[in-house]
């Protein structure tokens, strides 16, 4: 880890990570805003989830219901918004920190100091993981915030399961940042990276929803890490959340480790 | 002080350098010359530990560059050949930044140059232009008074007067007793300041000779335009190598006998003269023929 790196790489990168963990707390708020509208209509809306097609429920989250304030917020906000905004945060910003810098040059001012290439790249893989913490940290803190102020006491709110939720969620894109991370760490061309790890983050995704939403798919399960984020069963207390976070943080540890490693040993076209 | 041995890379698509050996020593300033695509920038590469030899080591201070990455970076200066800086700062936020990974912290140094580069440090790099980023690099190269400095065609972008001011500074460091390697793919550049020079084609080295006896070597092109159409005519059989010539003019080609060509030169009525500049490999056009000759 080199110090000053790290405080200039977070510098660069402060505001679009700010703007992604505002516009998560925003986002947030606003669906726990919705809640109190939902909650009054819960069983026509239970019977509406009911009546439609088995696969589709699975894949948008729907079959947590309305029930209570934390299963609403893990249907429709763990399972789709802030899932694309972790994986665009990724993509994006393990790209720019590794890939970007070696296409573009920059790489070689870095390492013409005296700071080794293991110190550069790790520093470059803590600033990733600081922007998922600040993210998922603020959408957290926005979560509490919005049950406070909109929900109070009168609807049932879970907040040992929200937390699971969010840890569960941050080991998740840890896992995913790892893997950007790594296919950053190996490319010369930032586009080429971006392409890539653009497809394994969404791939990830959509190979789930496509397992969810057909049961003759459903094999393709076991070929994606989304598998194992399931915020429905969190938040109703079914998930093993503390297994499930150990896996993807062995996951998330082994791709970063990796990434560095094969970074050290590399050829770079500086 | 800068050792490279029997360095040799071969890329995917067959280019690469092959058994590269040198010594620069201590206080010496070193020029790399090649023209372009012919290997310069891939040894600086390696000097700086970007790349891994397949064949070869190169050593800076007696550290082996790829082993101790990190480590020997800690005696050298280096402007890269394409200067990208890091997204979104301003000059003086970069030197600043440079400073912090460096370890500098006495920041007279870098404000003298600043001032002699004559730029200013508070606009934003992607708004500098080439040379105003050239001398960007080069303070960020020089702040931190290394024993080497690495200049990858260092004055690329310069305008003369600071083309001059380089010169100067690199002559300033080099009584310091700093070693320099730069590299070029201009002779006159390189002649101005460096003792020794490397020439390098194709991926191989082709001579490393001492500045003068490059300068003995290389070819230059004489116009000279005479008053009548006799004396061209006698100038041009007088034996001197002609490149080419009409009736009034007549090229001449000249390595190392400016004495004889001046000599009958000044027989005749002469209207104008010019010398022409010439790329690398024009100026040692016999020289690497003469090396391809051999097998």
């Amino acid at each position: 880890m080199n110090f000053p790196l790290f405080k200039q790489m977070i510098k660069v990168n402060a505001k679009g990570m700010m703007n992604y963990a505002f516009g998560s707390a925003f986002y947030i708020l606003l669906i726990i805003w919705l809640y109190p509208g939902i909650a009054k209509n819960t069983q026509a809306l239970n019977d509406i989830v009911k009546s439609m097609p088995e696969g589709v429920n699975n894949a948008f989250g729907l079959n947590s219901g309305f029930a209570s304030a934390e299963a609403f917020i893990s249907g429709e906000y763990y399972g789709l918004i802030l899932v694309l905004i972790l994986s665009i945060v990724c993509v994006q910003m393990s790209t720019r920190l590794m890939a970007g810098m070696v296409d573009q040059g920059s790489m070689a001012y870095l390492l013409s100091t005296p700071t080794t290439r293991a110190k550069v790249s790790t520093t470059q893989a803590l600033v990733l993981i600081t922007s998922l913490i600040v993210i998922v940290g603020v959408t957290t803190l926005a979560g509490f915030l919005g049950e406070a102020w909109f929900l109070g006491d009168s609807y049932p709110f879970n907040g040992e399961r929200f937390l699971h939720l969010n840890l569960v969620a941050f080991m998740l894109f840890f896992a995913i940042g790892g893997l950007t991370f790594l296919v950053s760490c190996l490319s010369n061309d930032e586009k080429k990276a971006l392409g890539i790890s653009g497809l394994v983050a969404f791939g990830f995704f959509t190979i789930d929803l496509v397992a969810k939403i057909s049961d003759k798919l459903s094999w393709m399960k076991s070929l994606t890490l989304f598998t194992l984020y399931r915020p429905s069963e969190i938040v109703a207390g079914q998930a093993e959340w503390g297994r499930i976070s150990l896996v993807l943080l062995a996951v998330g540890l082994l791709s970063f480790g990796l990434g560095i490693v094969l970074f050290k040993r590399r050829d770079l076209p500086l | 002080m800068l050792t490279v041995q029997g360095l040799t890379k071969t890329f995917s698509n067959g280019k690469g350098i092959r058994d590269i050996t040198f010594t620069v020593n201590k206080g010496e300033v070193f020029g790399f010359l090649g023209p372009n695509g012919a290997g310069k920038s891939t040894t600086i590469r390696h000097l700086m530990g970007f790349m891994k030899p397949d064949r070869g080591h190169a050593a800076i201070c007696g550290l082996d560059v790829w082993k101790a990455q990190g480590t020997v970076q800690k005696h050298v200066g280096y402007l890269p050949g394409e200067i990208a800086f890091v997204d979104g700062m301003t000059g003086i936020a970069f030197l600043d930044f440079m400073a912090d990974m460096q370890g500098l912290k006495d920041k007279g140094k870098r404000g003298e140059l600043i001032r002699r580069l004559q730029f200013d440090a508070h606009t934003p790099i992607r708004k500098m232009s080439k040379g105003m980023k050239q001398k960007v690099g080069i303070v960020a190269a020089f702040m931190h008074s290394p024993e080497v400095i690495i200049l990858d065609e260092p004055t690329s972008g310069l305008d003369p007067l600071m083309q001059k001011v380089f010169i100067e500074l690199v002559l300033e460091e080099k009584q310091r007793g700093t070693t320099f390697l730069m590299s070029s793919h201009s002779f006159p550049e390189i002649e101005r300041t460096c003792d020794r020079a490397a020439i390098i084609k194709d991926g191989n080295l082709v001579a490393v000779k001492n500045i003068h006896e490059l300068q003995s070597m290389q070819r230059k092109l004489f116009d000279v335009v005479f008053e009548n159409k006799k004396d061209a005519l006698r100038f041009r059989t007088s034996g001197l190598p002609v490149e080419n010539y009409d009736d009034f003019r007549v090229r001449v080609a000249i390595r190392g006998n400016y004495n004889s060509f001046i000599e009958e030169a000044a027989k005749y009525r002469i209207r104008s003269m010019d010398v022409f500049t010439q790329n690398l490999e024009d100026i040692f056009m016999d020289y690497y023929d003469r090396e391809e000759q051999q097998p």
